[in-house]
Order: structure tokens, then C-alpha cells, then sequence
């Protein structure tokens, strides 16, 4: 009795119906919802969560020493732990090395004339770490000081501009300290007697203003070390 | 006859079926490439109960959540001037006591949507702030304005020193209920200050609230990574008189020196599995990149180059690193899988590339490029295409972190001295300075989001 183009009509008004339905009009919304208050009564401790700001006291009474099980390993206790706030103290400017004291060559020796190591300290082209003619000569000089003063050793400090990150530039001023150290091996020093520390850019010798002043950056320092 | 009438109740049923489907509400589609900023309207949070008025709860709370949610780039917020004063007064009487006692709630025959709806919003957040015999209560709901419906609403209680706590909690639902994402307001930033003269670690909310200082080595400090836990940092520091790395434990306080070998032990990044580090050292004559355990144990050589290789960084998944390398002649960023095989380079503009950071989302590394003598931030994908210079017109952009979501990124920048922290997103617009210590901001670090 039905026919099949009364059903396909039909099935179409009902597609039709629930699509209209579907986008147009806003939902029949029953009140009770809201009757249900807000969902969480939530009591918010304040130091159970991962969030590192808790007053300070706390902080210091859980600071535990592990026992140090591999020889790499050190556990190092944290002193009280200060304030938020900045101490007032003025900035520390990279102080000027001072010449190394007489105190330091040993008494038994004769003591060499005294070198001005400050003063020796020897510059690099930007991001380079080969030796100058005056590098050079500067090193000579040292190696000379050294052979005379058997007892004293000399610590050199690789230093940066800049330019670029800090961790690059720490394998940079280490580059440069260990030009000069073989320099100096190459010398005669012998290598028990020079130890290298690269700084990279973090103790400048000026502010990192212009280009002048970065090219005094790129250095090595001498320093006279026990 | 029968067996139509069946057909028919089939086919209904499928089509009723299908049409329920099409209820259920998309907010916002944050995976659509353009999508419109949904208009959210925030009402001004009430302090009807406060023990003291100048605390100004309600304004401050108001400021916190209006600040996480614009920096989340989705919303078009409705300027509060628009605000008819009818529309605040569909504000829940009842005030939260304090004590656990649910007041009565709003009902959706007291808030009138209609003002709302008319200034343009689509989302409405209503709350108040209480603050009495010394607990701080927030309660805050989002509703639906088209719909007339109640979306998400929470109750926190706290200290005073939780307020912003509570709003960031609060944010993240928000988010996560019009988005189907996390948020990440409740996420920390970890950087280097010299405020105390000398490069410290310190530890900030990711808005620049909350600022602490973590070490207090009276030292050099540098380089500070967040586990992929956020439980702990690795970083380097001169304390004992050499680069050496330690791991420190953001709850405990407890810091552990975890290697010390002569030369250099810097630049140190986690695996994604929080298992090991990837870091520089200098101990074999050059600086080459490792991994090894949290122990200092497994110590295993990646690259094997007379250039210097630092600053690895681990790719989302795992599978492979990108570090700094000086090996074509100047400082490029080059990526290897994370057995040390197959170094490809990344980078060919200019002529000094350095601090790679791969996004969470694993599209694309970010890094600071020397062009024309100043620094930028530049992003590109990991097969070396379509690089995007973010930063081109500030003063010295370095160092950046992408936030959890990669949608964001920190960096450090000279713009107005400093340097200080600053925080945009990841096409390089919406640019919001953070820190404001006096001495110098660099290396930020961003969380991931903490777990509970």
C-alpha cells in the first residue's frame, strides 16, 4: 500500500526535521544545574604541589645530606635560605687582578725578579683562539720567568666577549688557555705546573659596550697559583 | 506495510542518532589555522568579605586571570568599560563563608545573560574572593552566554600567599574546557640574575610573579634545566672552583654535584625520560657532547669531532639531539640521532647560530642567530626549512624556551637594558616583558606542567 516514493518522503522530512532541530534552536536547559553549586570545594594546600615557592623556613628544615654512595657524587646542604628580596650591595665589577705576592715563591729557592703577570696577558681575534706574534712573545717571557723560579706555577684564565652563549663561549676560553698552555709546554714548562680554567664571557675585563672594549675581552690572564 | 513502518523507525533512530552528535558544543578549535579569538567577557571578581580592604582581592584577582588569559593568544576579551552596570549585578547574592558551608548558588534565572550577550561575549566568568580569619576562599565559575549554561566552576580555599595560585588553577580549566588542552598557567620559570651581584639561579611563575631566588653560591651560576618532571634543575656552577654540574631538587632544597671532571662540565639538557643528561665536557681534550646518568654513571661519548660540540638539546621523542658545533667554521646548530650517528647540519644563515630548543610539539627548534651584528630569535623546522626570524626589529634576542604547549617562547633581551626576560609567542608577536630586578636576566628555562 505504501509506495516507495511516499517512504523516501518521508524519511527525508525526518532527516530534514532533526537537522533543524539540531542547529537551530537553543536547547531546552532544565534550572538544576546551577541549583548544584559550584563543583569543587577544593581545599588548596599550599605546600603539597611541585609549585617551589614556600616561605623559607619550610624550605631549610627539609634540606636533607644524602651519603655521597658514588665517588662522583657530593652532597652539598644548603646554608639557610635567604630572601626573596635582593641584598642591597653594590654589583660586583670583575675586580682587577692584582700582581701575585712575594709570599707566594718559596723561601728555600732564590727569588726570581717579579713578574708582572697582569701585564702579560695576551688578546685573540673574535671567535678565534690561534696565538699572535706578541702572544707569543708574552709567553716566551713567562717560560722564561718560570724556568728561573722552578717552584711557581701559573694558572691561566680563558676569557670571552659576548658574542654568542655563555656555554659556547666557555669552550672558547678554554680553547684560548689551552693555546697558551701548549705554547708554554712547548717551552720546556712542564705540565704539572700550569693548570687552565676558561671563564667564557662571565669576568669580563671591561664592559662589553662596543667593539673596542669586546676586543679587550678576548683574552688570556696569568695568574701566579700555588 | 510492516516492514516500511520498520524502515522508517530505523532510519529515524540513525538520523536522531547522527543529530545528537551535532550537539555537543566545539568552543574553540585551537587545531583550525586560523581561528577567530573567542570573545570571553571576565566580570570583576567581588570581595565582599575582606579583613582588610587595601589587600584588593577582587581587583587583583580580576588582573591575574585577565592576564593568563590574554597571553593564551584564544581570546577576544570584552573591555570592561563596555560593561552595563545591570550586567554586574547578575552576581551571585550569596558569599562563601569560609567554613565549607555551600552558599546558595546561582541559578541561571539570576544571572541575566541578555547584557552579556549584548556586549558580545560568548563566555562569562563570575567569582568572588573572601578573605576571613586568616583563610583566602575563591570561587569562580565560567558560564556558556549562548547557551545560558554553567561550564566549570571551583571552589579553592587557601592562604593569602595562594591567591595567585588559585587563579592560575583556575585559568587552566578555563582552557582546558574551552580548548580541550592543558593550560599552562601554572608553570614556572627558571633563569640567571645577577640581582645579588653575581649569577645566581632564580625561579618565577611563568607571568613573572613569584620570584626566588634558588642558589645562593656566592659563585658563577649558569645554564639552569628543568627535569622533564619539574621537580628538579641541572645546571653548572663555579662553586668549587671549576665548571662543574650539579642537580638540585626544587622541593627538598638538596643539591648534589653530579660531575666535576677537569675541563668543562656545562651546558646540560634532560632526556625526555628524565633519565639522563646530555651535557659538554671538555675532559677529553675537547669539549664533545655526552650522556650519562643522573649519577654521574654511563658516561657515553656522542661526538667525535676536534671542533667544539655544545649546548645538546633533546628532541621530543627522544630519538635525537641538536647541539652547537663550530665543525664547518663558525658556530652552527647541527642535529644527530641520539646515539651520536648521522650529523646533519641544520643551520645555514649566517655566521653564528647557537642555543637550539626543540618545541614540545616536536615541529619545529628554536635558536639565537647572529644576522647583520644583532641577535635574534629564529625558529625552523628540524629538516632545515621554512626559518622564520621572530625578532627581527628588538635589541639582542637570546637564549629561548619554548613554554609546554609551544605555543609561547622566553628569551632574554637588551631592549630596555638589563637584560631581562621576556615572553611572546611563537610567531613573535604579543611580546610581554617579564623581570624587572635591577643587574641582568638571562637563560630562561620554561617547566613543563608539574603533575599533582
Amino acid at each position: 500500500m505504501f509506495k516507495k516514493s511516499s517512504l523516501w518522503l518521508v524519511i527525508l522530512i525526518a532527516v530534514v526535521a532533526c537537522a533543524f532541530i539540531a542547529t537551530g534552536c537553543a536547547k531546552k536547559q532544565v534550572v538544576k544545574e546551577e541549583a548544584k553549586p559550584v563543583v569543587e570545594a577544593k581545599k588548596e594546600e599550599p605546600k603539597v604541589e611541585a609549585a617551589p615557592t614556600p616561605a623559607a623556613p619550610k624550605e631549610e628544615a627539609k634540606a636533607e645530606a644524602p651519603p655521597a654512595e658514588k665517588a662522583k657524587e657530593e652532597a652539598v646542604k644548603e646554608a639557610a635560605v635567604k630572601e626573596a628580596a635582593p641584598r642591597e650591595e653594590p654589583v660586583k665589577e670583575a675586580a682587577p687582578r692584582e700582581a701575585p705576592k712575594p709570599e707566594a715563591a718559596p723561601k728555600a729557592e732564590e727569588k726570581p725578579a717579579l713578574l708582572d703577570l697582569t701585564g702579560l696577558r695576551i688578546q685573540f681575534a673574535f671567535d678565534d683562539y690561534n696565538l699572535s706574534n706578541k702572544s707569543k712573545e708574552n709567553l716566551e717571557k713567562i717560560a722564561s720567568w718560570m724556568s728561573k723560579a722552578p717552584a711557581a706555577k701559573v694558572q691561566i684564565e680563558g676569557h670571552t666577549c659576548d658574542i654568542g652563549t655563555s656555554e659556547y663561549n666557555l669552550a672558547l676560553g678554554e680553547r684560548r688557555a689551552n693555546s697558551a698552555r701548549k705554547y708554554l709546554e712547548g717551552l720546556g714548562v712542564s705540565p704539572a705546573r700550569i693548570s687552565t680554567i676558561s671563564y667564557g664571557e662571565e669576568r669580563p675585563l671591561v664592559p662589553n659596550a662596543d667593539e673596542a672594549n669586546r676586543s679587550k675581552n678576548r683574552r688570556d690572564e696569568f695568574i701566579q697559583s700555588r | 506495510m510492516k516492514k516500511n513502518l520498520f524502515i522508517l523507525l530505523i532510519v529515524s533512530l540513525f538520523t536522531l542518532l547522527l543529530a545528537e552528535g551535532l550537539w555537543a558544543k566545539v568552543y574553540i578549535d585551537i587545531r583550525s589555522p586560523s581561528f577567530r579569538k573567542f570573545p570571553i567577557a571576565i566580570s570583576p571578581f567581588k570581595a565582599p568579605i575582606s579583613a582588610n580592604e587595601d589587600l584588593k582581592l577582587g581587583a587583583r584577582t580580576t588582573e591575574i586571570l585577565t592576564n593568563d588569559l590574554a597571553i593564551s593568544g584564544f581570546f577576544a576579551l570584552i573591555d570592561p568599560r563596555t560593561f552595563a552596570e545591570n550586567t554586574v549585578r547578575g552576581h551571585p547574592a550569596g558569599s562563601p563563608s569560609g567554613t565549607g558551608q555551600i552558599p546558595s548558588a546561582p541559578g541561571s534565572g539570576i544571572i541575566d545573560f541578555r547584557p552579556w550577550a549584548n556586549v558580545g561575549a560568548e563566555a562569562l566568568v563570575l567569582g568572588e574572593v573572601a578573605y576571613k580569619d586568616r583563610s583566602l576562599t575563591l570561587e569562580a565559575r565560567l558560564y556558556d552566554v549562548v547557551k545560558k549554561e554553567l561550564i566549570v566552576g571551583k571552589r579553592y580555599i587557601g592562604e593569602i600567599t595562594d591567591l595567585s595560585r588559585m587563579v592560575h588553577r583556575f585559568a587552566d580549566e578555563v582552557i582546558f574546557a574551552l580548548t580541550g588542552e592543558q593550560g599552562i598557567f601554572q608553570t614556572k620559570i627558571v633563569y640567571v640574575s645577577t640581582a645579588p651581584g653575581n649569577k645566581e639561579i632564580f625561579l618565577m611563575d611563568f607571568d613573572g610573579r613569584n620570584v626566588n631566588q634558588i642558589t645562593h653560591h656566592q659563585s658563577i651560576c649558569l645554564s639552569p634545566r628543568f627535569s622533564p618532571d619539574g621537580k628538579k634543575i641541572a645546571f653548572t656552577s663555579y662553586k668549587a672552583g671549576n665548571p662543574d654540574l650539579y642537580i638540585r631538587d626544587l622541593r627538598t632544597g638538596e643539591e648534589r654535584r653530579v660531575a666535576h671532571f677537569p675541563g668543562l662540565n656545562i651546558s646540560p639538557t634532560w632526556s625526555p625520560d628524565g633519565q639522563r643528561l646530555a651535557l659538554t665536557l671538555s675532559k677529553d681534550g675537547n669539549p664533545e657532547v655526552y650522556t650519562m646518568q643522573l649519577d654521574g654513571s654511563q658516561l657515553l661519548r656522542l661526538t667525535h669531532h676536534p671542533a667544539i660540540d655544545v649546548s645538546p638539546t633533546w628532541s621530543p621523542d627522544g630519538k635525537k639531539i641538536a647541539f652547537v658545533s663550530n665543525r664547518g667554521g663558525s658556530p652552527q646548530i647541527y642535529i644527530m640521532e641520539a646515539n651520536g650517528e648521522n650529523v646533519q647540519r641544520l643551520t645555514f644563515e649566517g655566521n653564528y647560530n647557537t642555543h637550539p630548543a626543540w618545541s614540545s610539539r616536536g615541529d619545529r627548534l628554536a635558536f639565537d642567530s647572529l644576522l647583520d651584528g644583532n641577535h635574534n630569535i629564529c625558529t625552523i623546522q628540524p629538516n632545515g626549512s621554512d626559518l622564520r626570524i621572530l625578532t627581527a626589529n628588538l635589541n639582542r634576542c637570546e637564549t629561548p624556551s619554548w613554554s609546554p604547549d609551544g605555543r609561547h617562547l622566553v628569551f632574554s633581551s637588551t631592549r630596555e637594558g638589563g637584560p631581562h626576560i621576556y615572553l611572546m609567542d611563537a610567531e613573535g608577536t604579543r611580546i610581554k616583558r617579564l623581570t624587572f630586578q635591577r643587574g641582568g636576566d638571562t637563560y630562561p628555562n620554561w617547566s613543563p606542567r608539574f603533575k599533582e
